[in-house]
């Protein structure tokens, strides 16, 4: 017993991987020199690359740090599957809440009847602009605002259809540079029509606020070649605009944000559940 | 030769009865240990998914907000961090050589780092407590317009408090491990507690590795 005791023991003593002082210190090293890649990438602009090479440099520095540190390189196979699994689950999970979050088109809740009498009046969004199929120099900083807040993703920041998520899409996202490929065509009620019904992989804003829509259209008509291509009647009739009357013949149209509609739910879970309920765009 | 008060050292220490082999102990208690990492997978998911949540509703408020932290404290503590990391796996190593000395100063190291981390992150704290940078209703600063602001630090707060914590308790289970190694309980037949150690502070580092690029330095 005793020896096979000390033949245990001394097996132990030989399976375990030490790792050496000069190993350690290398590691070290790279890790500092990779905080300092971050911080130095940081202060360039890449638009969406810099998240993406932020969290490929963080990747690799967890890398090093697990496979020496943590000693998952010469430690056995399965702490490294079960240390992983959990690192791949936490990525199923991001991805899914991205996927959701970024194909959304209902972001806004529009529907008057079921706002509630609580609803003030102030709430309620109006049309800022009359005529906002006619480009305008604010339409298009409105535009240009909520293009960065909702489109750079798949079209990129400057428009030309390689935003960060675009490498998962076929077909691409549409260049607003070009004038070739405009499934819908490109004069400012038909882009209108494209943003509010949605066109293969690009989902529907219907729901958003016209206004947001047309500052959209003017924003991308604004990035490329586009100036010459008017509206005829028959497409404004196709949108159901009345381009005789300020607001389109519509009466406007009644929009609460989804933030603002959170922030009822926050303040009032009982009441809210009704306003929050999102409505898809119409189809 | 066993010493007063019931102290085991590593020679003499015997694996537990229903083990093979005191590898066969240590191999199992680390597989559990890297289990336990799991759920601190988990327990951290939470919240860098509202992280991401908030990114994607609200790009430019987390742009303008995250330019109260200052990156400057947020990289010294990356480095710190880092070095914490080093010293700790040195103990690692120290502790299977059964190098008392140096498991001793290794863990004391990596402790002074620890401390050095938290009082960068009091500083960091008390001048957002000071200025009115806060989470929530708490908030008060005036010279950020950015609607939702305080949502931000909502989020910086509770996943460096978090982290914060595990700092605090891994600097409060190497005094326990200082005491031990001391008490010359370490060496080559038995380290599976700094083993242990070192995993979870390499977990604490990991997790700031990438807290550090998201919330300090947001393109």
């Amino acid at each position: 017993m005793s020896n096979n005791n000390n033949h245990h023991k001394k097996d132990s003593h030989h399976q375990h991987h030490i790792l050496t002082n000069a190993m350690a210190f290398k590691v070290w090293g790279a890790l500092i020199g990779l905080t300092f890649i971050t911080v130095a990438v940081a202060q360039i602009d890449l638009g969406a690359l810099n998240f993406a090479v932020a969290m490929l440099v963080a990747s690799i520095k967890a890398t090093l740090v697990c496979m020496f540190f943590m000693g998952l390189k010469y430690d056995h196979k399965e702490n490294t599957v079960i240390f992983t699994t959990s690192i791949i689950f936490l990525s199923i999970f991001m991805i899914l809440t991205f996927g959701d979050l970024i194909t959304r088109g209902d972001v806004y809740v529009k529907d008057g009847k079921i706002i509630p009498e609580s609803f003030t009046a102030g709430t309620v969004v109006k049309s800022k602009f009359t005529k906002p199929w006619i480009s305008t120099p604010e339409l298009i900083a409105h535009g240009k605002e909520q293009f960065q807040n909702q489109c750079v993703v798949c079209h990129g920041a400057e428009g030309k259809g390689n935003g960060a998520a675009s490498a998962g899409l076929n077909p691409k996202p549409r260049n607003f540079t070009a004038a070739e490929g405009w499934k819908n065509g490109r004069r400012p009620s038909q882009i209108f029509y494209t943003l509010s019904n949605g066109l293969g992989g690009m989902p529907s804003f219907a729901s958003a606020p016209s206004d947001d829509r047309w500052g959209l259209v003017h924003y991308v008509r604004s990035l490329g070649p586009h100036e010459n291509e008017k509206d005829t009647p028959a497409d404004f009739k196709k949108i159901g605009i009345d381009p005789d009357k300020a607001d389109g013949g519509g009466g406007g149209e009644k929009v609460i944000p989804v933030d603002f509609a959170i922030d009822q739910m926050i303040a009032d879970p009982a009441g809210a559940a009704k306003p929050v309920k999102p409505t898809k765009g119409k189809k | 030769m066993s010493t007063s008060q019931g102290v085991v050292t590593s020679a003499e220490r015997h694996h537990a009865h229903h083990f093979e082999s005191g590898l066969a102990e240590f191999e199992a208690c680390k597989q559990g240990m890297w289990i336990f990492l799991v759920t601190e997978v988990l327990f951290f998911s939470g919240m860098f998914l509202l992280y991401a949540i908030l990114r994607v509703f609200y790009p430019s408020m987390m742009h303008d907000a995250h330019h109260l932290l200052n990156w400057k404290m947020g990289a010294l503590n990356t480095v710190i961090l880092i070095c914490s990391s080093l010293t700790m796996a040195l103990a690692v190593s120290a502790a299977q050589r059964g190098e008392k000395d140096k498991i001793v100063r290794y863990i004391w190291l990596t402790f002074l780092f620890s401390c050095g981390f938290l009082v960068v992150k009091f500083f960091e704290y008390s001048h957002k407590i000071h200025e009115g940078i806060l989470p929530g209703a708490l908030w008060h600063y005036e010279e950020l317009k950015a609607a939702k602001a305080p949502l931000f630090f909502s989020v910086y707060f509770v996943m460096t408090g978090i982290h914060g914590l595990h700092v605090i308790i891994g600097m409060a289970v190497m005094l326990w491990l200082i005491k031990r190694a001391k008490r010359n309980e370490f060496g080559p037949e038995y380290f599976t507690p700094v083993e242990m150690t070192g995993l979870y502070w390499h977990f604490v580092d990991l997790v700031w590795i990438y807290l550090f690029p998201l919330l300090y330095l947001v393109s």
